[in-house]
């Protein structure tokens, strides 16, 4: 997991990092620290007060190293061993920014009688004892509130003891050793729960998923240092990614794919009897992973699906399985076509008005991981391998989506959403023109300029389906095409009821040496905008163009690409004859320019000429 | 790691010149080498040469040939190699 926070790290930190976690070597972690120390950008200063009834000096370079990697620049500061309260009832230093305390005990020093009980009255004086450290947790609290109340406070859970004689005995009993920790941790647990700014470390969860090997008797015994050299890393990674969120927003999207990790099989081979989903291994594995995606879209995590499939398809799928927990509404953009995952989840961020660095990727295939890692560096790839088990493992594990809290709003985020990204309501496909009408469009015919430019050449670069030519113009070219006297370009902006769509659709012609013939350079609509007739609109304002140029021809040219098959007769269509054509390409010829109206959906708002 | 992997170990550890000496490298001459280390040592030496040390040979770890004569004893005088942990 940490491999992950250290991303953007150079290699020789990365290389060191990764070093020093795989052997938890002090040396190593040494070294990584030095290598780290030279960093211009070192990530945030992080000021955290240690306070433990255990001896934490001999692990501070492995705190200090999991904690860089956040990545941060930790100020670890260790109050005297044991004296806890008395450091926490302290003036707070008014220079001083503490951005976590962190408490740390165990049940050897919080209360070591129960480790003996007969030699401590056992049972009611042992009670009596327990309803006292009940009373100092609280107390605890009470005094961090009083000294340093917006200080986000960690309180550590206290770890079942690792040596303990007479394990069977002190299990049957409330004056136990096991019954005496669940109480006093069950305490903490409702201390966190009930006031804001206390939080749990949960050293003993961690303890239990480390098992024996954290362990290490004679360092217990020598220095009242508990743990192993592995068992000291894992506990410093363990406290830098319960730390985590009060530097690191977490993720807000997870974009997923269907086939294979939603279910088994594939939708349109396999049909609706085929798919790999009951309650029966191994359909259970699938089912299982959308339960733990309902729940993320349940704590706010906004779900995208994007799937290479029959929009039709897949709905089916959604709407006829009889085992299926999600449903198609669950997913607040959902993109099934053909188009590219990367392009798609670039529309997706913008629909939603999410930045990529928001976004988290799941899929099976290894060709659409590795993909989407190449075209967008900022979306985090949850999954390393296509196995069912896997995805469900790299859900249980990942720490994008964690955070200390859940808000109201976190509650209510998949459906304020959902009204945010409405442009994908279903319902409206038998009114398709009543529907295009709800969408109020607007747009403006802009000339291709200055202000612009950049966003045409982007559009030139990426746009693959409505593109009729595929000519990726760069900068220079697309200027130097445009000085040519009579030669038009233009750019036409979308407005609709969600908002300012920007640039969606450009068009290029320049004059050919024949008299009064004007040639298409280059015909264009974004993906997000098909549909919607906006090439009709551009159209006419582009035969308006022509005709004040007084133009009387237009030649035009359709190149087949991979991609583009969308519109293939689109100059058909549009009234053109077929001049000449091969296999790849198709020339047409428009004799007479006359005027081509507006859909009647859509509104034009004014026109600029450039001057 | 050269031949002594103990004698590198030790020169990691606590930082000296490469070239120092096994004799040189004794808790009397290595300022450094004082309780908290003695601690992140024995840490070290467990994990890397997978041994444990019995608690009067605690005591007697306090100089590179001590620590050679302990490993020795107990036939662990190379480094085991683990498997990455994490």
């Amino acid at each position: 997991m940490y491999r992950q926070w250290i991303r953007a790290l150079p290699d020789e930190q990365q290389v060191a990092i990764i070093e020093a976690g795989e052997t938890a070597a002090l040396s190593k972690v040494r070294r990584a620290l030095r290598l780290l120390q030279t960093l211009e950008q070192k990530g945030p200063r992080f000021e955290v007060e240690l306070l433990s009834s255990q001896n934490l000096e001999p692990v501070l370079p492995y705190l200090q190293f999991a904690l860089s990697c956040l990545p941060s620049e930790p100020q670890l500061q260790l109050a005297p061993l044991d004296d806890i309260e008395g450091y926490v009832a302290r003036p707070a230093e008014s220079d001083r920014l503490l951005h976590a305390r962190v408490v740390i005990w165990r049940v050897e020093e919080v209360l070591p009688e129960v480790l003996f009980p007969l030699s401590h009255g056992f049972p009611d004086q042992l009670l009596g004892r327990i309803e006292q450290v009940l009373e100092r947790v609280e107390r605890l609290v009470s005094l961090h509130r009083k000294f340093a109340p917006g200080v986000p406070l960690f309180i550590s859970t206290l770890p079942l003891p690792s040596h303990l004689a007479n394990r069977l005995f002190s299990s049957q009993h409330e004056a136990g050793a096991l019954a005496a920790i669940a109480r006093i941790n069950s305490r903490i647990y409702n201390l966190a729960g009930a006031r804001g700014g206390v939080h749990v470390l949960d050293v003993a969860d961690w303890a239990a998923t480390q098992g024996a090997a954290h362990a290490d008797v004679l360092l217990e015994m020598m220095a009242r240092q508990p743990w192993s050299a592995t068992g000291q890393l894992s506990f410093g990674f363990f406290l830098a990614r319960s730390l985590r969120p009060l530097l690191v927003p977490r993720r807000k999207a997870l974009a997923l794919d269907l086939d294979n990790t939603l279910w088994g099989g594939v939708i349109a081979e396999d049909d609706i009897e085929g798919l790999v989903l009951s309650h029966d291994f191994p359909g259970n594995v699938h089912l299982r992973i959308q339960r733990e995606l309902l729940e993320l879209r349940n704590r706010g995590i906004l779900l995208v699906l994007l799937s290479k499939n029959n929009e039709a398809d897949a709905k089916q799928g959604f709407d006829s399985h009889p085992e299926m927990i999600l449903k198609w509404e669950d997913f607040v953009v959902r993109k099934v076509d053909w188009n590219h995952k990367h392009e798609n989840l670039r529309d997706a961020a913008a629909e939603l008005k999410l930045g990529l660095d928001s976004f988290v990727f799941l899929d099976d295939s290894d060709y659409e991981r590795e993909q989407m890692r190449q075209a967008i560096p900022e979306v985090l790839i949850l999954n390393e391998s296509g196995d069912p088990l896997q995805i469900l493992r790299a859900l249980w594990e990942t720490d994008a989506f964690e955070s200390l809290t859940l808000t109201e709003e976190d509650r209510q985020r998949h459906h304020d959403y959902s009204v945010r990204a409405g442009r994908n309501v279903e319902g409206h496909n038998d009114d398709l023109e009543g529907f295009l009408r709800s969408l109020e469009m607007e747009v403006t015919i802009e000339q291709i300029e200055h202000s612009n430019l950049e966003r045409v050449v982007t559009m030139l670069s990426k746009t693959n389906q409505f593109n009729l030519t595929t000519r990726r113009h760069s900068r220079a070219e697309v200027q130097r095409l445009l000085e040519q006297q009579g030669a038009i370009g233009l750019a036409l902006r979308l407005r609709d009821k969600f908002g300012d769509q920007g640039i969606v659709a450009v068009l290029l012609a320049v004059p050919v040496p024949e008299e009064g013939t004007l040639s298409v350079d280059s015909f264009l609509v974004s993906c997000r905008a098909l549909g919607r007739g906006v090439e009709d609109a551009l159209w006419s304002a582009m035969l308006e163009e022509a005709r004040r140029h007084t133009y009387h021809r237009v030649e035009a040219a359709y190149f087949a690409s991979a991609k583009n098959q969308l519109v293939a007769n689109f100059y058909d269509r549009l009234g053109f004859r077929r001049d000449a054509q091969n296999t790849n390409a198709v020339r047409y010829v428009l004799d007479r320019i006359e005027t081509a109206a507006f859909p009647p959906w859509i509104a034009r708002s004014s026109v600029h000429h450039a001057e | 790691m050269p031949n002594d992997s103990l004698l590198s170990v030790l020169i990691d550890f606590f930082d000296l010149p490469p070239n120092t000496q096994s004799t040189n490298i004794t808790q009397l001459t290595i300022a450094a080498w004082d309780s908290l280390a003695m601690v992140q040592l024995i840490t070290e030496l467990q994990r890397i040469f997978s041994v444990e040390f019995d608690l009067d040979e605690i005591q007697t770890l306090r100089s590179y040939d001590e620590i050679r004569h302990s490993l020795e004893k107990k036939g662990k005088l190379s480094p085991t190699p683990a498997a990455p942990m994490l």
